[in-house]
């Protein structure tokens, strides 16, 4: 099982806060691994860190072996990161099927002058791009919203369709940010199955904030719990749920 | 029920010849209607160019989603640089002795030359202020359209060489922008612009708009992307420009002022940003409506205010939102609906 992701001494300061400090985990290939903690305990600033939205302080961020140091969003989606957001950024007066399509921008090779003159490799490129973006709408069933506008599509719909447009990247490593935040006990359940189809179908690793404990519980294989910005505990959810330190953490401790 | 499609090549042969049919018809008009065909002929061309105006910075106003105000600056630049060249071209002496086939190399070559020039100001300016968002990408492209103006009021020769002849103004320019090169271009640029958004780099063109920070967690090279939209729109700006040297024949720096950009993004406004036929319908309403209300032409900017402050309160997306008209769509559309009605009717019969 080779590493994926791995961060090591991962370190960024706000001013005078340390938002996340010393910060060190390793998702493996194939692996669901899921990152919780209090609220304000520094994991969306971690999801920025990986993304590139901010730069460390100190520390080092390989993918598969490559050092990200100095890259930017772009640069890091076009090495295999794809995430999405915790308050649902959609493209939202495109419909579903360009949102879709358009996360293959980098896949897709015709030049403006194709674009312009409407040669074959446009035509070509096009329909395959709307193909296969098909073919994921049809996987997570959204076929039939392929033409709504995505901003008048229900709050489940537009969660999920936040995770076809980042898979359609192709990334190695899917970072999730709260999926099942507003969702019902049911949509939080077929959103599990659909995250586990996800890692099975497309084989990438998969990084998870989620406050739903049913659902980390649930699925994640490997548990990396932060507070204050430091990482308290890691381990299985059985070893997790255990721990002394992180029930601290989560619901204080006993005066005797 | 079978659904009907239209096949893209039959949806291209219906907006080619609707576009054939509504040059007759304005030809027709022109030429129908006499003496006073030559005053009509001057209105449509004037809206022609306001077209290619308001598309143009619908590009960046309502597709980019940035707020530029110096789009008179490249139409300006556009402007001189296709009437100096006109001018160096024995296209005058052609186009007296009536022979406006020989013309028209020097026309295509002008607007080549037009929308290369205002492209690349376009890329000098687009670089640095594309940096900015929102307000401040406003005052420093007001800043560049007006920086344009005073160097031209200014400045009339270089090296010796007389150009732009300052303030008194470029004069004795070939009127080469008929009726037909004007429908010609116009109808060009539009289509750009449509195939243009109807590209991956149109989706990509739009979702910076709607989501900067989730456009590039996808990938997008959102700098590439504004400043390509900037340039384009510049460069159809300039086209624009070319048009209206050839029509008017004489330039003056005082045409290209402030206002200007302010009356083109009214009309992008009015017609809503995004919507590239809403861009055209408040650009034909709003260059004829005043001529046809010649008597009041005095009130055009209360008017303006007036429609914009009302527009404001109750289509505050504008004219036609971010819907964007297709002909093909739409036939579609009638026939699906025909279609399932006469089904309906036959289930009821049954």
């Amino acid at each position: 099982m080779s590493t994926v992701l791995k961060c090591e001494h991962l370190r960024v300061v706000f001013g005078g806060l340390a938002a996340v400090s010393d910060f060190n985990i390793e998702v493996n290939d194939n692996q669901i691994v899921g990152l919780i903690g209090p609220n304000g305990a520094g994991k969306t600033t971690v999801f920025n860190l990986l993304t590139g939205v901010y730069a460390p302080t100190s520390g080092v961020i390989t993918l598969c072996d490559k050092d990200l140091a100095g890259m930017s969003t772009i640069a890091r989606s076009h090495e295999g990161i794809a995430r999405t957001f915790q308050n649902i950024r959609l493209f939202k007066d495109m419909s579903v099927i360009d949102n879709v399509m358009n996360s293959f921008n980098n896949n897709m090779t015709y030049s403006i002058a194709h674009a312009m003159l409407r040669l074959p490799k446009y035509w070509k490129e096009e329909e395959k791009a709307r193909e296969r973006a098909m073919n994921l709408l049809h996987v997570f069933n959204m076929e039939r919203y392929a033409k709504e506008t995505a901003g008048n599509l229900p709050y489940g719909s537009q969660r999920r369709l936040e995770i076809i447009r980042a898979l359609a990247t192709n990334p190695k490593l899917l970072l999730l940010d709260e999926p099942a935040a507003g969702m019902n006990p049911a949509e939080t359940e077929n959103l599990m199955e659909t995250i586990g189809k996800i890692r099975d179908a497309y084989h990438i690793s998969i990084l998870l904030i989620e406050h739903d404990m049913s659902l980390v519980m649930g699925i994640c294989e490997q548990i990396t719990v932060l507070n204050f910005g430091e990482v308290i505990a890691q381990g299985t959810p059985e070893q997790i749920q255990k721990d002394p330190v992180v029930i601290e953490a989560y619901l204080g401790k006993r005066r005797d | 029920m079978k659904r009907f499609k239209l096949k893209t090549p039959a949806r291209y042969a219906i907006n080619t010849t609707l576009t054939v049919l509504l040059y007759v018809v304005l030809a027709l008009i022109v030429s129908a209607t006499g003496l006073r065909g030559e005053y009509y002929k001057g209105i449509i061309i004037t809206v022609g160019i306001n077209v290619i105006l308001a598309t143009s910075l619908n590009v960046v106003c309502g597709y980019l989603g940035q707020l530029p105000l110096g789009h008179a600056g490249f139409m300006a630049v556009g402007a001189y640089a296709g009437a100096i060249f006109m001018k160096a071209t024995p296209a005058a002496a052609l186009l007296k002795a009536g022979n406006n086939a020989a013309v028209i190399p020097y026309i295509i070559i002008a607007i080549i030359i037009s929308a290369l020039v205002a492209g690349i100001f376009g890329l000098l300016i687009g670089i640095p202020a594309l940096r900015l968002k929102g307000d401040y990408l406003a005052i420093i492209t007001l800043g560049f359209g007006e920086i344009i103006r005073v160097v031209l009021t200014n400045i009339d020769s270089v090296l010796g060489f007389k150009f732009t002849y300052g303030a008194s103004g470029l004069a004795r320019i070939p009127k080469f922008t008929s009726l037909a090169v004007m429908f010609v271009v116009t109808a060009l640029c539009l289509f750009l612009i449509h195939v243009f958004m109807k590209s991956r780099h149109g989706r990509a063109v739009l979702s910076i708009r709607d989501n900067e920070i989730a456009a590039e967690s996808v990938g997008i090279n959102t700098t590439f992307y504004k400043t390509t939209a900037f340039v384009f729109s510049a460069m159809l700006a300039g086209v624009a420009g070319c048009l209206y040297a050839g029509y008017i024949g004489s330039l003056y720096p005082s045409t290209f002022k402030f206002m200007k950009s302010i009356e083109i993004l009214v009309m992008v406004v009015l017609g809503g940003m995004g919507s590239m036929l809403g861009s055209v319908i408040s650009a034909v309403v709003l260059t004829a409506l005043p001529e046809m209300l010649r008597a009041f032409s005095d009130y055009r900017m209360v008017v303006y205010s007036l429609a914009l402050v009302l527009m404001m309160i109750f289509r505050p997306k504008g004219l036609m939102g971010t819907y964007d008209f297709s002909m093909g769509n739409s036939i579609e559309k009638i026939v699906n609906r025909v279609r399932s009605k006469k089904e309906e009717k036959k289930e009821v019969k049954e």
